[in-house]
């Protein structure tokens, strides 16, 4: 065998293995960039507040709770994210560790997924840390207050009892914390992937920051402009090519704010999750693909 | 006829400027050959377009004409880097990484495994001697101990062709000798070197062959031995000659149509000088 076809065989187009030795050697760049004191901050910040939060009756007590530790969790992953994925790419140029990852037989494309799969790790990590955090608050105070209520009602009826206590579980914890957690995830997987997309072509990493906070603000606000200019311009085809181009570019961000609506206690529905969820997996999808097709044309 | 290294037709790369309407045209119509086994030079001052070249046979940046093969595939393609270890100019790798991790992981991007990585790993950390410094993270190595670690991620998959950009730039007299060794080595064990530098007494040392780019345009290339040698003068070292055969020989020559150009004690060089003074120090 020719030593040309020896190679031809040796070599992957797409190799798993590739990938997974850039993912964790990602994951272990953005640990040592001490990001985790983010997470030690949302601890402060929880348990700070329920010792706050004493002095209101139970529900309000495990409303409040639930809303600055969903909307802590929320702003956190998505501050994580952009600020993690704004440096990688940018900086392997800088310190040209990229020239000699990509003069291996490494495509673009596997460098790329890498990198982005060792952010979207990390702030899977960062996102189950932050839950177990709020969920082991959230249980120990339902704890306190059922034992309080306990000692309080010692003396009344059985059945009285009981809905006290039926009361306190079920404005603690609920099912539907959980899609939340998993929206506020995909949430930041967006911006994370939208950060790498900005980072292929932007030359700083403070214009990829400040593109990318422009567009967390314009992304909130986008839905309100969206119903505005359909009720002033009607909807058209030129108008909707043309909403359709700003949902691309600034997307709908304040579609995965469920918070607001598992902290006033609604169910949320299996289809506005499924929902939720696909547009996230749709846009995290669709940023990677740009991101890679910049990427592939890239001078070094 | 076996395929060249590196073989490259009609390479031209024009980088645009961006609002100017006049362009840089960093390499012109390059044609060059790189023989398997052979150490080649690609010298020239800064900015006279021989990283780029480098580049282009990467497939880090794409060529605004012409073609570059290694081994005889398209150098665009993925593939043909399983051949090749490349070593760029002043290399940072990842500070965080100890000597050996940053080689498996070097190693695992080849696809490398298991006992044969970790065996191939001591193997190249022994070789470059950075055995002592393997669990050191590199944010604590010296510029030639970092470049030592990079010619050693550059072999991790045992490539056949090695391009170095600048291998001993910055680095101290004795680390230099080192990688010198090193690339003579290789060249012993078959491996085609492709350096680009503009220390030419090093390159004279080590290379076969050699092409002299200026402004993006080769304008010399040949063996270094005809390239720099001078048609019609010889040179004689003598050794434990008296004065007076010196002076014999001398006359001897003025006798004939022969002319002598310069009569002196031979010298070693400033560098063999500083290894002898700084290598082998008896402790006092």
């Amino acid at each position: 065998m020719s030593n040309e076809t020896a190679t031809s065989a040796r070599h992957r187009v797409f190799s798993f293995a590739r990938v997974c030795a850039i993912t964790a050697n990602t994951l272990t760049e953005l640990t040592r960039l001490k990001v985790f004191y983010v997470l030690l901050l949302f601890a402060l910040l929880l348990i700070g507040s329920s010792i706050f939060m004493a002095q209101f009756t139970f529900q309000q007590e495990f409303q409040i709770l639930k809303d600055v530790s969903l909307g802590a969790m929320s702003i956190f992953t998505s501050l994580l994210a952009i600020v993690a994925t704004a440096q990688l790419i940018p900086r392997d140029i800088e310190d040209r560790t990229v020239y000699t990852i990509l003069a291996k037989p490494v495509p673009r494309l596997e460098y790329l997924l890498g990198k982005i799969a060792g952010v979207l790790l990390l702030l899977a990590i960062s996102t189950l840390v932050m839950s177990a955090v709020f969920l082991a608050v959230l249980y120990m105070r339902e704890q306190s207050v059922l034992h309080m209520t306990l000692r309080q009602m010692s003396a009344a009826p059985r059945e009285q009892i009981d809905d006290a206590l039926r009361a306190i579980r079920s404005s603690a914890l609920n099912i539907d914390i959980f899609p939340g957690i998993i929206i506020i995830y995909l949430k930041a997987c967006l911006l994370a992937t939208l950060t790498l997309f900005v980072s292929t072509f932007a030359t700083t990493n403070i214009f990829t920051v400040v593109v990318m906070v422009f567009i967390y603000f314009i992304g909130h606000l986008q839905a309100t402009a969206r119903e505005y200019w359909l009720h002033e311009h009607g909807s058209g085809w030129v108008t909707r090519v043309f909403l359709a181009i700003v949902a691309l570019l600034f997307p709908d961000l304040q579609a995965f704010n469920l918070v607001d609506d598992i902290v006033a206690g609604a169910a949320i529905s299996l289809g506005l999750f499924l929902k939720t969820a696909l547009l996230g997996i749709f846009y995290t999808t669709i940023y990677t693909l740009l991101a890679a097709f910049v990427f592939y044309a890239k001078e070094l | 006829m076996t395929d060249a290294a590196v073989a490259i037709r009609g390479l031209t790369k024009i980088f645009p400027v961006p609002l100017h309407r006049h362009s840089i045209v960093a390499v012109r119509d390059l044609n060059l050959r790189v023989e398997p086994g052979e150490v080649y030079g690609l010298l020239g001052p800064n900015g006279s377009g021989k990283s780029t070249t480098l580049k282009i046979i990467l497939g880090l940046v794409s060529p605004s004409r012409g073609r570059t093969e290694i081994f005889g595939r398209d150098s665009r393609l993925v593939e043909s880097r399983e051949a090749v270890g490349f070593l760029p100019e002043n290399p940072y790798f990842y500070k965080y990484l100890s000597g050996e991790e940053t080689l498996r992981f070097f190693g695992r991007l080849c696809r490398l495994g298991g006992a044969r990585l970790k065996n191939r790993t001591d193997e190249l950390l022994e070789l470059v001697g950075l055995t002592k410094a393997r669990k050191r993270r590199l944010g604590t190595y010296s510029k030639g101990m970092l470049q030592r670690i990079g010619l050693a991620q550059a072999l991790i998959h045992e490539p056949k062709l090695l391009v170095l950009d600048e291998p001993t730039a910055g680095v101290d007299p004795a680390g230099s000798r080192q990688i010198r060794d090193l690339i003579v080595d290789l060249k012993r064990h078959g491996i085609t070197v492709l350096l680009s530098s503009h220390l030419l007494a090093q390159a004279q040392e080590i290379c076969d062959r050699v092409g002299i780019l200026a402004d993006g345009v080769l304008v010399r290339e040949g063996r270094l031995e005809e390239l720099i040698a001078i048609e019609n003068q010889t040179e004689l070292v003598v050794a434990n000659a008296s004065s007076g055969l010196v002076d014999e020989i001398e006359s001897l020559i003025n006798r004939s149509n022969a002319k002598l150009i310069e009569r002196r004690r031979s010298t070693t060089t400033l560098e063999k000088l500083f290894l002898d003074a700084t290598t082998e120090r008896p402790e006092s």
